[in-house]
């Protein structure tokens, strides 16, 4: 018979789906009748509005809120990627080993100047034009903003998570937000942590997770007069936004292991990637690396490395991002693009395709793209495997578990204490080979018998049989038994079905009336009627019993009781075969149908096997298996799962055209400039803007943004002077490389250059002061009036070398007019 | 045009899209409203707690994935649990009384609106008082604000079965509430 709540429930999904309230009413209990009319009455009432002026404000303000998010998502997640903010760079974690005091001995040599040059321009630009152009660069909250009492201090500001300063005398404190220190202090952040210091002249530096650095001269005066910030980091990574210092002989330097940087208003990164190399980015202005009598100029979009007692490697472009791994090994591709991994390229939790990772790279005078750092973010649920069984076996390289066998190595977790014949429950990655590679083995506890869950009204609680809504349950010394509860309560009570067919209760907890529930699991002792576990139930026409139930399966049976007692089933499902819990998951992709194959696994689909959704080859499934007493695997479940793109990377390149609509980028095919690309900043010829590229599943490429983050012009190439007593600063060994096009699936280059090459780096020694007139030796400038459409014309100073080009694509000698 | 499922406007707010988050707001923030009206009972800090959930739901959108819980039941998690907040915080607070509601709503002074067989406002939200607060809830969520059984589960944390006693329950209590009323 059915129950009036289902009977109430079905005629309101009748209502609910449009139908007549008259229809809906039809054959109704009078009961249930008036309780549907009233539920309809209810959806009828009018009910009270917000008003309509707090719903305007609300919507403006809950944009602003989105906008400001997606703002700072996207810088975290793609502009900032050379900043590692700590929710989208997993890079704040590295636990990057301490450096040694020995190792401070290896602080030499190298000086990063850094030019302020940049900070002109975007003064020139309207607050938001700039701040929106300036992506890369981390602006400081409000908190940050805070004032710094004198330039003998910096103050602590945005402390997240574990921030530790460490007094003079060598004992580290907690710290918090607005604490100060001062010259002789060291600073040093925790997993997951970071903080922020604000110095007086209105510099800032950001520290990520694991970091440590010390302040060592702190006198920073305002504009105007000498301003000295010296810093040395010794792990982990910092971001800088120093001020136009307007003095010469201001210093703001960051001494790392490997390298000293001296900076003079500009925005830049330095991870100290090992206590033997550092890497320098710079997202405004320009740097001057040197170490070894050797000098780099690295510029806005570029980056460099620095390994102890080696010159400075000469600056490139630098490409970062995210994506998944589609091949590793000596030649990686990640999110679509070729990378090349050496010696000096540092790998991360151990990726394996399909992970996803983020990438730093450089682009080599080769047109190749050298992988600084590989970095798993998070394993890809393809190739990934779970395995529930007892342990045959333990090796040193190799365990055997449910009659299958899993390789270990070093990075496998196992917890302790595990031996032959344990249940364990492994967790891993599916190799190339096909190799099951252990991530995790760990203890899974046992239980006495199969669980049962049920809701009842307590009948007896005489000694250690208990009778509840006709049940008898077993309750000893540790069944966790609520105080209080007499005959008549209504109580949940949980626990196991024992071998003996007997019920042990685990716990006994009084519940409201309404929450009359049960669930069991046991064999079917009879079907008509039903007796399952030696519990007898009912079923109603809402009943769900999976099909094919037989006398002697074990099946799961949910429901409720009846106030008259009565147990009705809701459910009624098969449990696998799986006495001892055997389970095998892998999530892979369809190779074949017919036969089955899944990443390289063949499996046997019979009529038993649940395949949901259609699949079809390519499609990337969650596979469910139960591994048979004898070995052999049944396939349970198959389950397609949802994709992702293959990833986005950011390329840094030199805008050699703008005409026609398109931006044309030095070995580039021409970019089109509709309005699916996102153009920050004004584009020029000569312009290095940060391209972000995204690649989808099916290969589409996708061009996102194209972002300004160098300007054109003389100033850009000038480099501040090297602050003494750093070494004099030498030319750089060789050009700067030529960007090459990216690889497939990238835009295929069919154009050819408009210029042979991108314009020249600096290739003289940073000469004192800054911001002064090019060394001599160093390209002519010429002026012209440059003409990207036929709107905008305006004045341009470029290279000699650059102007026939310029002069090719309709640009004309002398300003604009 | 087309309307949008509110999983297209969540995976296109997800890929930052602020109009999604518009439209998401149009859609919801009448029944939001509503539902913390019935909870708080009073219009000015539904109308705050309303903005309250709408930010938090921007704030926490990266960390939902439309292939779990259906959005609706996500939101009205975001609903229940903020209330549940501003109770905890306001314990103590003053109930408003039931003359503060009337006015509301134009319809309540309106006697051509209270007609036979239509309620009011201020009869349901009488009636309602004497619930049991679980069902009450179930009740609101099931014929106020208009969500399916098994969203009204999801945004409870109770099963289908349970929410479908508490619902026939409810409806029950309410419908001798509202009887006792009239007598």
């Amino acid at each position: 018979m059915r129950q009036p709540e289902e009977l109430l429930q079905e005629r309101l999904e009748r209502l609910e789906a449009g139908k007549p309230l008259e229809a809906c009413l039809a054959g109704l209990p009078e009961d249930e009748a008036d309780l549907l009319k009233l539920a309809a009455g209810l959806c009828e009432v009018h009910y009270p509005t917000p008003d309509s002026a707090v719903v305007t404000a609300q919507r403006a303000a809950l944009l602003r809120q989105a906008t400001k998010e997606e703002k700072a998502m996207r810088a975290q997640s793609s502009l900032q990627m050379e900043q590692r903010p700590a929710r989208s760079r997993p890079g704040w974690l590295l636990p990057l080993t301490a450096i040694s005091g020995a190792i401070a001995c290896l602080l030499i040599c190298v000086l990063v100047t850094v030019m302020g040059v940049g900070v002109a321009w975007w003064s020139l630009q309207s607050p938001d034009e700039a701040r929106l152009a300036r992506g890369p660069v981390s602006e400081p909250t409000s908190e940050s903003t805070s004032a710094v009492p004198n330039p003998q201090s910096a103050v602590l500001t945005d402390v997240r998570g574990l921030v530790e300063v460490q007094a003079r005398a060598g004992t580290w404190a907690a710290a918090s937000t607005g604490q100060s220190v001062v010259a002789g202090q060291r600073v040093r952040t925790g997993a997951l942590s970071s903080v922020r210091l604000a110095f007086y002249d209105g510099s800032q530096v950001q520290a990520g997770p694991n970091t440590e650095a010390s302040v060592d001269e702190l006198d920073a005066h305002l504009s105007g007069r000498t301003r000295t910030v010296v810093l040395t980091q010794w792990s982990g990574e910092t971001d800088h936004t120093v001020t136009s210092a307007g003095n010469a002989n201001s210093r703001y330097e960051v001494r790392t292991p490997t390298a000293t940087g001296a900076a003079k208003g500009t925005a830049f990164h330095v991870s100290v990637l090992s206590s033997l190399l550092t890497r320098f980015s710079v997202d405004e202005g320009s740097l001057a690396v040197t170490n070894l009598d050797a000098t780099v100029v690295v510029k806005a979009g570029q980056a460099t490395t620095v390994h102890t007692d080696e010159a400075p490697d000469e600056p490139a472009f630098r490409i970062t991002g995210e994506g998944e791994v589609t091949q590793s090994g000596a030649t990686w591709i990640i999110a679509g693009q070729t990378f090349l991994a050496d010696d000096s390229t540092i790998i991360i939790g151990n990726p394996q395709v399909g992970d996803w990772v983020s990438v730093e790279a450089r682009l080599l005078a080769d047109g190749t793209y050298l992988a600084d750092r590989i970095m798993l973010l998070h394993r890809t649920p393809a190739n990934r495997f779970t395995i529930t069984g007892r342990v045959d076996a333990i090796g040193e390289t190799a365990w055997t578990v449910a009659g299958q066998a899993i390789a270990v190595n070093d990075e496998t977790s196992i917890e302790d204490g595990i031996e032959d014949g344990d249940l364990v429950s492994v967790e891993g990655v599916i190799l190339e080979s096909g190799t099951l590679l252990a991530g995790h083995i760990r203890l899974v506890e046992e239980e006495p018998g199969l669980p049962f869950d049920f809701v009842g009204v307590v009948q007896d609680m005489a000694g250690e049989a208990w009778t509840i809504s006709g049940i008898t349950v077993t309750v000893n010394a540790g069944t966790e038994i609520d105080e209080g509860l007499v005959n008549g309560d209504v109580v949940q009570v949980r626990g196991w079905i024992l071998d003996d067919g007997s019920w042990l209760a685990r716990s006994i907890e009084r519940v409201e009336e309404e929450e009359r529930e049960f669930a069991f699991t046991g064999s079917v002792e009879s079907i008509a009627p039903w007796v399952v576990a030696g519990i007898p139930f009912e079923t109603d026409e809402w009943t769900q019993v999976e099909a094919g139930i037989r006398v002697g399966e074990q099946v799961r049976v949910k429901g409720r009781i009846l106030e008259d007692g009565t147990w009705v089933a809701d459910e009624i499902v098969r449990l696998d075969d799986d006495d001892e819990g055997w389970h095998f998951v892998f999530v892979g992709t369809v190779d074949s149908q017919n036969p089955w194959v899944v990443s390289g696994v063949s499996l046997v689909v019979d009529d038993e096997t649940v395949v949901e959704g259609n699949v079809s080859v390519g499609d990337l499934v969650r596979v469910e298996i139960t591994i048979l007493p004898d070995g052999t695997w049944r396939v349970t479940r198959i389950t397609p799962v949802g994709e992702t793109g293959l990833g986005c990377l950011y390329f840094s390149a030199v805008v050699v055209g703008v005409r026609d609509g398109q931006i044309e980028l030095l070995n580039w095919p021409p970019i089109p400039l509709d309005d699916d690309v996102q153009v920050v900043g004004e584009v020029t010829v000569d312009s290095i803007v940060l391209i972000l590229v995204c690649v989808d599943e099916d290969g589409t490429v996708t061009i996102v943004s194209i972002i300004v983050i160098y300007p054109p012009g003389p100033a850009g190439l000038t480099p501040t002077p090297p602050t003494s007593p750093l070494p004099t600063p030498t030319p750089p060994t060789s050009p700067l490389p030529t960007p090459t096009p990216p690889t497939s699936p990238l835009p295929t280059p069919t154009m050819t250059p408009v210029r042979p090459t991108p314009p020249p780096p600096t290739e003289e020694p940073p000469p004192p002061p800054t911001e002064e007139p090019p060394p001599s030796g160093e390209e002519e400038k010429v002026t012209v009036c440059h003409k990207p459409n036929s709107k905008n014309p305006h004045t341009i100073t470029i290279s000699r070398s650059a102007l026939q080009a310029h002069l090719d694509h309709g640009d004309t000698i002398g300003p604009c007019r | 045009m087309l309307d949008s499922s509110d999983v297209d406007l969540v995976r296109r707010a997800q890929a930052g899209d602020v109009n999604a988050i518009g439209e998401l707001y149009d859609r919801h923030q009448a029944h939001v409203f509503r539902y913390v009206w019935w909870r708080v009972h009073d219009h000015r800090s539904a109308e705050d707690l309303t903005g309250e959930i709408f930010a938090r739901m921007v704030a926490s959108l990266p960390d939902y994935r439309p292939t779990g819980v259906p959005f609706r039941a996500w939101l009205y998690r975001i609903a229940h649990n903020l209330v549940v907040d501003y109770y905890r915080k306001e314990s103590g607070h003053a109930l408003v009384s039931l003359d503060q509601v009337a006015g509301l709503s134009e319809e309540e002074d309106n006697p051509a609106a209270i007609a036979e067989h239509h309620l009011t406002v201020e009869q349901v939200q009488r009636a309602l008082a004497g619930l049991d607060p679980s069902q009450r809830e179930v009740v609101v969520l099931r014929f106020v604000v208009g969500l399916p059984l098994r969203e009204v589960a999801l945004t409870l944390g109770k099963t289908v079965v349970a929410v479908k006693s508490s619902q026939h329950r409810g409806l029950m209590a309410l419908r001798a509430a509202l009887k006792q009323e009239q007598t």
